[in-house]
């Protein structure tokens, strides 16, 4: 009877069905090569993705109201070039300035974007494709028509990258301190409850007294802040900022953030939802060359390992919402 | 409805003649040249390029129009090029614009290379995308009698006069297996980072990798085991440098011959203190932080080639082929400023080639000198 | 009919002149002649001759915002289509190099783009709780990586015998031939989407989904039809794309979606389903031809277009939604 009652829990989460098909997927790529499964190459699987697992966060939220954001990597490279030049030039040094500078770009271009879908009523798809092509040309316009800031010309900010705390990473920490802050935002604070509210049924939402207009502002102002750590995080991991940085990379943060069951129609997705999909597509990108798939061909694989991972989950979800119907039948 | 449907069918057609309109509007208030038919304009041109070889025996290059076309906007490799090669050719008194494709792909660029053939530029100078695509819009500027030179990276030998090549393809390959032969001492196992699966540098350059090894017995105990790609993204690059550490735990050197998978893979390397090295083709300025003796550096030395040089011969060569001083036919000389006489040779895809010199390297000692410069 | 137009800034009386003016498309021709007018005084060069050579490579685009509109009206997106034009280009290039007769070729690229349509169609249809931004997404990285492996290291492969390219790159005057086939079928789909049952049914389903389900149109047979087409759409727009470069690489048709849907969107169909029409679609689509054609003719950054583009999308659909929103508030107080 316990037994079915945990088969019956793990089934019918939508998390639990994840992280099963993660630890699947962590057995086989071990299965081939067995140094997937240590803590460094962990570690780096982490720190690789560090700037994808933080935006999943915005992006989480941002769908959570039914909204999409396809400029974040713009900003991402705004803020990041920001401070790029900036430290280049000398006019700042240290790790925290630049953060505080990179982030303060991000809210302020997140703000701008959730302005304009907020008040003005554009659909989120078409204000953030116009968003993306403004941020990425502003960010090609402060590189002073195609400098890089390089690691000599970064100077001591990088190091933050390198360095460890507790033995981890400190890009790890950051990474967890955004998760577990965004989980205990997402499900214990008022505002996070209304994110949910807001996305399950604006209308509802509206009528029982929630300013509908400002949480859409909000979560693009999140997004935008979590755009703008992107972007010192980049800059920071890779040692070197480049205007035309993660081009195209919107797309597998959506992919992470659907992955892990996040509804794009709204109201639907969780905090470790996002946390196992981004994980999901990070194995999958790492695993490719590792299980010995040549080089040329990679790309398609994980284009059907997306496809298959969100099928095989709608599948199950259909398993088992047929098997809850069941139950209330008899 | 049906009133919609018409009004609808009639806006298009509204437009359309509107842009008859404007079209002839334009042409009464600037020149007349709209009027007459294209033939008649690239008669017209050709007649201007004629006029432009009668004067020319005065060897002057004042009065060119030249425009210069790069890869994508914000690539600090190609701008250190372009500089020098506008400050050239302003020197000489003729002028340069600069016109960039919305992305680093051919389509973009084939559209930038339409705008330049309606602008009645003298030459275009460009560094392609791709090798293939270009050679319809190209066929059609050369047609125009639009002189088309090309640097850094060619299109295919039809669709070009000349392509002044930063350092002879065999050359670079040559200084890149010698490097590894020297860091691995002889022997043992390595692995290439290169761009895109399409970048036709990188591939060239591996090709003639690949047949230096396959034919001098010298190197035959170094394993190419691998050729991974980063698509020149910082992320790729790393995900890849670190899979060919796990799958090939022996491995000694990676050879990067692009500049965003070197600066990645050195970040790698030197975070993680890989007993494996780098070598590669890099800017100085990116790599500098990572060139060094020991085991606290993951490069030892690397290779890129005269930037400031290649901009100057380039603009060179391409005033020189407005001239009619060269044609881009094999065996021609031309005298490139203080850079000394060039001569046209043969290049490996059978078109013709300007050969700027040797591969540079970059050691601990003079990479930071150079990083002030690029 | 309500909301067939794409934006209306206000309810004016029914005079027919007043009316077409201050509908959306109305708008955009005048826009459309303002452009025209400051493009020709931006540039020396911009004339109808000059805009008539360059526009055939954009054009091989409006194709694409075609198809495009039926799948925003019907409330969907498709972001798989830059990939699918460069899986046919690539072996409409490689049948072509093999020696197959042009015809053939242009059948085949149609063909390969109905198949990467169908898959689409029934990934789509069979699993309906899919978003299809996901599913395209992951198509877009599926076909886009074939067209990698088939084309191998390299990466790009260009036509052996261009004679048939070269044809249907024809003009009749100055006038491209692919100008009169973007307005032939601009009609057609025009005709098809605003006056045929079809054409409601896909209106029915971006307005509300499961009101046009339970009022009998079988929905996930018009999607399937409409994700096919745009394929098919896909192979077209490969094979004018090869008749001006002769050959593809693992970079045609990259971002071709999202000029597709800033075309459609800035026409007035909206993403939100249920709105807008072709005419305006091609309108829009010729003011960003001649936009980019005329800065483009100075050498403007290409990036400050992209920006400009941009900035165009955003005011369009947000500054009639503002004035809307004042004008209610007015009222209100």
């Amino acid at each position: 009877m316990e037994k079915k009652s945990l088969w019956k829990r793990i089934t019918g989460s939508r998390e639990a069905l994840l992280a099963l098909i993660l630890i699947l997927l962590f057995i086989i790529v071990t299965g081939f090569n067995s140094s997937f499964l240590t803590p460094s190459s962990l570690q780096q699987l982490i720190k690789n993705n560090a700037v994808t697992m933080v935006m999943a966060l915005g992006m989480l939220c941002v769908m959570l109201v039914g909204g999409i954001d396809i400029s974040i990597m713009s900003t991402l490279a705004l803020s990041g070039m920001a401070i790029g030049m900036l430290l280049k030039y000398d006019y700042i040094s240290g790790t925290i300035v630049p953060f505080i500078i990179a982030i303060a770009i991000g809210i302020v271009c997140g703000f701008l974007v959730g302005l304009v879908i907020s008040r003005a009523d554009v659909p989120p798809i078409i204000a953030t494709m116009g968003f993306m092509y403004i941020y990425r040309a502003m960010g090609y316009l402060i590189s002073n028509g195609g400098e890089w800031a390089s690691a000599s010309a970064l100077g001591s900010f990088s190091d933050f990258a390198t360095t460890k705390f507790l033995g981890l990473n400190c890009v790890i920490w950051i990474v967890i301190v955004c998760y577990v802050f965004f989980y205990w935002f997402m499900k214990w604070t008022r505002t996070g409850r209304k994110i949910y509210a807001v996305g399950s049924n604006p209308e509802a939402a509206d009528v029982s007294g929630i300013n509908v207009k400002n949480i859409k502002l909000l979560v693009f102002t999140i997004m935008g802040l979590l755009s703008g750590l992107g972007g010192a995080l980049q800059v920071g991991i890779y040692a070197s900022a480049m205007p035309n940085m993660q081009k195209g990379g919107e797309m597998d943060v959506i992919a992470a953030c659907v992955i892990g069951g996040v509804s794009m129609s709204g109201g639907r997705g969780t905090v470790i939802g996002a946390l196992l999909g981004s994980l999901i597509l990070a194995t999958i990108v790492k695993a490719l060359p590792l299980v010995g798939i040549g080089s040329l061909a990679q790309n398609t694989f994980k284009g059907v390992l997306i496809l298959v991972v969100v099928v095989v989950n709608i599948i199950l979800q259909r398993i088992s919402d047929r098997n809850a119907l069941k139950g209330r039948e008899m | 409805m049906k009133r919609k449907v018409i009004s609808a069918l009639l806006c298009v057609a509204m437009a359309t003649t509107l842009l008859a309109g404007c079209g002839s509007s334009s042409s009464t208030s600037t020149s007349t040249e709209a009027e007459e038919t294209e033939e008649t304009e690239e008669a017209e041109e050709a007649e201007e390029t004629e006029e432009a070889e009668e004067t020319e025996a005065t060897g002057s290059y004042a009065g060119q129009k030249i425009a210069l076309v790069g890869k994508s906007a914000g690539n600090a490799f190609f701008e250190i090029a372009a500089a020098t090669f506008v400050s050239t050719v302003e020197a000489e008194g003729g002028t340069v614009d600069l016109a960039y494709p919305e992305e680093a792909t051919a389509d973009a660029q084939i559209k930038v290379i339409d705008n330049l053939i309606s602008q009645d530029y003298d030459a275009i100078c460009l560094s392609a995308n791709d090798t293939n695509a270009l050679q319809a819009k190209l066929e059609e500027a050369m047609d125009a009698g639009i002189a088309v030179s090309s640097f850094d990276s060619a299109p295919n030998a039809e669709s070009r006069q000349v392509f002044v090549n930063q350092a002879g393809t065999t050359a670079v390959a040559q200084a890149l297996v010698d490097a590894v032969y020297d860091i691995t001492d002889g022997a043992g196992q390595w692995a290439i980072l290169s761009a895109t699966s399409q970048a036709s540098n990188q591939n060239a350059w591996i090709e003639a990798m690949e047949e230096i090894i396959a034919n001098d017995d010298t190197y035959a105990d170094l394993e190419l085991v691998e050729i991974a790609y980063g698509d020149d993204e910082a992320q790729k690059s790393t995900d890849q440098t670190e899979a060919l550490l796990q799958n090939y735990p022996d491995l000694e050197v990676i050879c990067a011959p692009t500049t965003v998978g070197i600066a990645a893979a050195a970040k790698y390397l030197q975070d993680n203190g890989s007993s494996c090295k780098l070598t590669g083709l890099g800017l100085p300025s990116e790599m500098e932080a990572y060139t060094g003796d020991g085991d606290d550096y993951s490069c030892p030395y690397f290779y890129l080639w005269d930037m400031e040089g290649l901009g100057s011969l380039s603009a060179y060569a391409t005033m020189a082929l407005v001239n009619g001083e060269i044609t881009g036919a094999l065996g021609e000389t031309f005298t490139a400023g203080d850079l000394g006489e060039f001569t046209i040779t043969e290049a490996d895809d059978g078109g013709t080639e300007i050969v700027l010199g040797l591969p540079l390297e970059f050691t601990p000692e003079n990479v930071s000198e150079y990083a002030e410069l690029y | 009919m309500a909301g067939k137009s794409g934006r209306s800034i206000n309810n004016v009386p029914e005079n027919p002149v007043k009316k077409m003016i201050f509908s959306w498309e109305g708008i955009l021709v005048l826009l459309l002649i303002a452009i025209n007018i400051f493009c020709s005084i931006f540039s020396e060069f911009y004339n109808l001759s000059s805009l008539l050579r360059q526009m055939p490579v954009y054009l091989a685009e409006v194709f694409l915002m075609l198809g495009m509109a039926f799948i925003l009206v019907m409330g969907e997106i498709d972001i798989s289509v830059g990939s699918i034009v460069c899986l046919s280009a690539t072996l409409a290039c490689l049948v072509s190099n093999a020696g197959v007769p042009f015809p053939a070729v242009f059948l085949i690229a149609l063909l390969v783009g109905t198949c990467c349509g169908i898959v689409n169609a029934l990934i789509l249809t069979n699993f309906q709780e899919l978003p299809p931004m996901i599913v395209t997404l992951s198509t877009q990285i599926i076909f886009r990586g074939i067209a990698e492996i088939v084309l191998g290291s390299g990466g790009s492969v260009s036509v052996t015998n261009t004679d048939g390219f070269r044809a249907i790159a024809g003009k009749v005057g100055q006038v491209p031939y692919i100008l009169f086939l973007v307005l032939i079928l601009a009609v057609i789909f025009a005709v098809i989407l605003g006056k045929s049952t079809f054409g409601r049914s896909v209106y029915a389903i971006g307005t509300n989904r499961l009101t046009a389900y339970y009022s009998g149109i079988n929905v996930q047979r018009v999607r399937f039809i409409i994700y096919t087409v745009m394929g098919t759409l896909c192979g077209l727009c490969a094979m004018f794309l090869i008749s001006n470069s002769y050959g593809a690489n693992t970079t045609t048709g990259e971002n071709f979606e999202m000029d597709a849907i800033a075309m459609a969107v800035f026409g007035g169909i909206m993403s939100t389903g249920g709105k807008g029409n072709i005419a305006g679609g091609v309108i829009s689509a010729i003011i960003i031809v001649c936009l980019r054609v005329g800065l483009g003719q100075r050498n403007v950054n290409a990036q400050v277009i992209l920006l400009i583009i941009g900035l165009l999308l955003i005011c369009t659909v947000g500054l009639p939604n503002l004035i809307k929103n004042a004008r209610q508030s007015l009222k209100k107080s």
